[in-house]
């Protein structure tokens, strides 16, 4: 093993990482703001994907019909999450916790029976724009372009959230939801509001996500399973509701899964899944666990 | 049980019984995998709907039971059928002993959910990567045993004999599980679950019942899957993964997780839901989904809350909103 | 160190925070014990301490002649020590019955007749009847059919006195056993403890607020402030401490209630 498998390992990871980051961001969010896990993320992630690939097509003129298509099912996934909200989560504000989790399970059934009424069980798969298809060569190290646009767009995300959430007065207002809704709505905060605008912007980030990572992918009603797991271990790891905790677990996870690969390649995953054992047996609360988002 | 419920039970265990005189071999077939769910709906309920703890892994357990049973039928190791299913379900239960004590000392919920997750994601790989277990095809053409009863053996090769074993086997495991249920045990877990601490301050050892209850799931879910090997003759890495997992818990939502009934009814359902939309693509998940909702917010207590429910306020008297759970 | 049950230089701290700062008590048998003092004070936890729910620092328990101290709360509850809580803590979806059936049961094997058939759901006849036994006690025989759920507030907190009875305790702890009742539920509650620990011979520990309560049943009191006893004695002895009218009853006894 060489310092370039390494290199390349890292830079692989970290564009697995940013992934499933983009993914959990919104998965975080919504638990840290309305107290739900939401199975169905995953599903709305692959609604966007789908979205994203009406609007492009197989074969993406360019990076910003992508980017723009991107947004496109961010936006219509956002529409949904309103939708969702109204129908589903609202009426879950004070239900057990094991009944959210059938709801949203639920709700990602029927994710994917709608998803394979429309656009049907065939694959289907997208190459990434033209200026994204191609690699970055240092030296002896290649770096495909996709990655690095990966990696660009989870920074991204993670500091309009880390911004939106601790510099804004929308985010503080969400601070405090978070921490106590009961106290904030003695406030005078108008909760249930805040918790809507979490879900729309929540499910947008999954819509968005299923966008930025629509390309180099098969596209299938299951592919909302796929990175579900992984952004689930990683709320949970980076401490649940902890925005910040999600982009360290994911990161984290995503240069394991890589490294994984590197080392055990015939076990894809099995190095992630005995990590997140061992380390939630050694710090079951995560890494920045608490009422903080 | 009041008469209701047992002309209810007459019925569908004759519905059961003479099904291959009138259905074909494929709804035989669709019938027996409906018996070895709900046992494995059972199994997981065990743990949900009278303990409180919510296991996200269980397919885990199936897996375990059946590949054990797989691979000993295919190797033809000459181990009575009987006392194959039974060591599927002593591994079960040890791999649920070992699992418990690491984890039930600490975690329950979302950690919990999450923990059984992953270990079963850990199994669907190791058992991905064993040369011995088939990799990802799995083992196939498994042979159907015989019955060995010490004065008589009894052949279960046609589908139709291992189909009315799977009903013997079925009436007896559930009949087991009622008994674990609703005796003493039983209502100290019912209790651990309304209130763990409570439960500790009259005096009952809460970690050990857990501890206890986890075992018997673990147990009993392997049966279930060492009773599918011969049925099915394949088993694949799927049965590990973590959407099998979510099939208990489903049909025991959909059928009433408080009631011990709900999880047979819930898997019956299912699998009717599945049965009768599968000429459209998606529109069984559609349906299931839709259902599961409706229960979820309209009716948490499932499908056999909602009988009772209409029972009770069809002879409503003062105080019949008060009757004790069904049972 | 010759009482029933026996705290010994008991401290706990969370984080920086000191809440018990090396407390003693001594309760006899037979005798009610009551632990008052501000809010603040530390009495929820030194009650918490005493029925193991707590674990401290230093200091040691001793319940009738034995060492307690590292005994988990379950263990202490089968050697004999029942508890309520302010709020009462009852099993909510099974029937009233029930409720005293499973605390019954959960004494054991012996209770719950050992000698039926491992098949047998059903409680035995003599269980059962025990069970009415404690429920007409309390005067909730008539409701035991009812799911707990739909019980009113005070049936609750009864209920919860015989979960804690059929536990057959020798000591009772009870954490505000008058909390949120309304005056005339507080004095048959009072007159329902008082006729109780004379018929089962008990010994009672208690936290109360309402000085009537405290006035109608305790033979002892400590009176704690800030973590730390400020007195012990009988009512007479407490009352007429100089300390305790400066920092506690003056506050609670001539001012405001609660």
């Amino acid at each position: 093993m060489s310092m370039i498998d390494i290199y390349f390992t890292l830079i692989n990871g970290l564009a697995t990482g940013m992934a499933v980051f983009l993914v959990a961001a919104g998965l975080t969010l919504i638990f840290g703001i309305l107290k739900i896990l939401n199975f169905a993320h995953g599903s709305f992630f692959m609604i966007g994907a789908y979205v994203a690939y009406t609007i492009v097509g197989s074969n993406p003129g360019s990076i910003w019909m992508f980017v723009i298509a991107a947004i496109g099912g961010g936006l219509v996934v956002g529409a949904l999450g309103y939708v969702t909200d109204r129908l589903v989560l609202s009426r879950l504000r004070n239900v057990d916790e094991a009944y959210m989790l059938i709801a949203t399970f639920a709700v990602l059934l029927v994710c994917t029976g709608v998803v394979k009424m429309i656009w049907g069980v065939n694959y289907a798969s997208v190459t990434p724009p033209p200026t994204l298809d191609g690699a970055l060569i240092v030296g002896a190290l290649f770096v495909p372009t996709y990655s690095i646009f990966v990696i660009i767009a989870g920074l991204l995300v993670f500091v309009a959230l880390e911004l939106a959430i601790h510099r804004t007065w929308l985010g503080k207002l969400l601070q405090s939801v978070a921490n106590d809704s009961w106290m904030s709505g003695l406030l005078g905060i108008n909760v249930p509001l805040a918790l809507t605008a979490t879900a729309i912007v929540s499910f947008m980030l999954a819509g968005l996500a299923g966008g930025l990572l629509l390309a180099n992918q098969t596209l299938s009603p299951i592919l909302g399973e796929s990175y579900l797991l992984l952004a689930f271990m990683a709320v949970v790891i980076g401490g649940l509701g902890s925005v910040r905790g999600a982009f360290i677990a994911a990161s984290l996870l995503g240069i394991i899964e890589s490294g994984s690969s590197l080392f055990l390649p015939n076990m894809p995953g099995m190095a992630t899944y005995v990590f997140v054992i061992l380390f939630l047996l050694a710090k079951p609360q995560g890494l920045l666990g608490g009422d903080r988002i | 049980m009041n008469s209701a419920k047992i002309i209810a039970l007459i019925v569908s265990a004759a519905t059961f019984v003479t099904l291959p005189y009138w259905a074909n071999q494929g709804i035989m077939f669709l019938a027996g995998l409906v018996l070895i769910e709900a046992i494995f709906a059972l199994s997981w309920n065990l743990l949900f709907g009278f303990t409180g703890l919510a296991s996200f892994g269980h397919a885990a357990f199936f897996a375990i039971g059946a590949y054990l049973t797989g691979y000993a039928l295919r190797a033809a190791l000459g181990v009575p059928f009987l006392l194959l299913i039974l060591a599927s379900g002593v591994l079960g239960a040890a791999a649920a002993v070992v699992v418990g004590v690491v984890l039930l000392r600490r975690t329950t919920g979302i950690h919990l959910a999450i923990f059984t997750l992953a270990l079963a994601e850990v199994l669907r790989i190791i058992i991905g990567y064993s040369t011995a277990l088939g990799r990802e095809d799995g083992l196939a053409s498994i042979p159907r045993p015989s019955l060995e009863l010490g004065f008589m053996t009894i052949s279960l090769n046609s589908g139709t004999s291992y189909y009315w074993f799977l009903c013997v086997a079925f009436a007896l495991v559930a009949w087991l599980m009622w008994v674990v249920c609703h005796g003493a045990f039983g209502r100290i877990l019912v209790s651990i679950r309304q209130d763990p601490e409570r439960a500790s301050f009259v005096g009952v050892n809460v970690p050990a019942y857990r501890l206890t209850a986890f075992t018997i799931s673990g147990g009993v879910a392997a049966v279930s899957g060492a009773l599918y090997a011969p049925w099915a003759q394949i088993v694949t890495p799927e049965s590990a993964h973590w959407i099998h997992s979510t099939q208990p818990m489903l049909a025991s939502l959909l059928g009433g997780a408080h009631s011990f009934f709900g999880p047979i009814i819930g898997t019956v359902l299912f699998s009717l839901i599945n049965y009768l939309t599968r000429n459209l693509v998606g529109l069984s998940e559609l349906v299931i989904g839709v259902t599961l909702l409706v229960i979820v917010l309209a009716a948490p207590s499932g499908v056999a809350g909602l009988f009772k429910a209409l029972r009770t306020s069809y002879a409503t008297k003062p105080g019949a909103g008060a009757q004790r759970e069904a049972s | 160190m010759s009482g029933f049950l026996n705290v010994a230089g008991v401290h706990k701290s969370y984080g920086a925070h000191h809440v018990l700062k090396g407390i003693d008590l001594d309760v006899g048998q037979g005798e009610t014990f009551a632990i008052i003092g501000p809010n603040g004070a530390g009495k929820t936890t030194l009650f918490r301490v005493m029925t193991g729910e707590v674990a401290f620092e230093k200091g040691t328990i001793t319940y009738d002649g034995r060492d307690v101290t590292r005994t988990s709360a379950y263990e202490r509850v089968r050697l004999g020590m029942g508890r309520t809580f302010q709020v009462a803590r009852i099993f909510p979806d099974v029937t009233v019955e029930e409720n005293i059936v499973v605390t019954i049961e959960a004494r054991g094997r012996a209770a719950r007749d050992g000698t039926a058939p491992w098949y047998r759901v059903k409680p035995s006849g003599s269980l059962v009847d025990e069970a009415h036994g404690y429920l007409s006690d309390l005067g909730l025989l008539a409701k035991k059919d009812v799911e707990a759920k739909f019980l009113s507030h005070g049936d609750k907190k009864r209920l919860e006195l015989g979960i804690a009875l059929a536990g057959r305790p020798r000591i009772l702890m009870l954490d505000e056993p008058t909390a949120g009742m309304s005056p005339m539920d507080r004095s048959a509650t009072i007159e329902l403890i008082r006729d109780l620990r004379a018929r089962k011979n008990m010994t009672v520990v208690m936290t109360e607020h309402d000085m009537d309560v405290i006035f109608g049943l305790a033979t002892r009191i400590l009176v704690m402030h800030h973590g730390e006893t400020i007195a012990v004695g009988t009512i007479e002895e407490v009352s007429n401490n100089p300390v305790v009218r400066e920092v506690y009853l003056g506050e609670e006894m001539y001012g405001a209630e609660g």
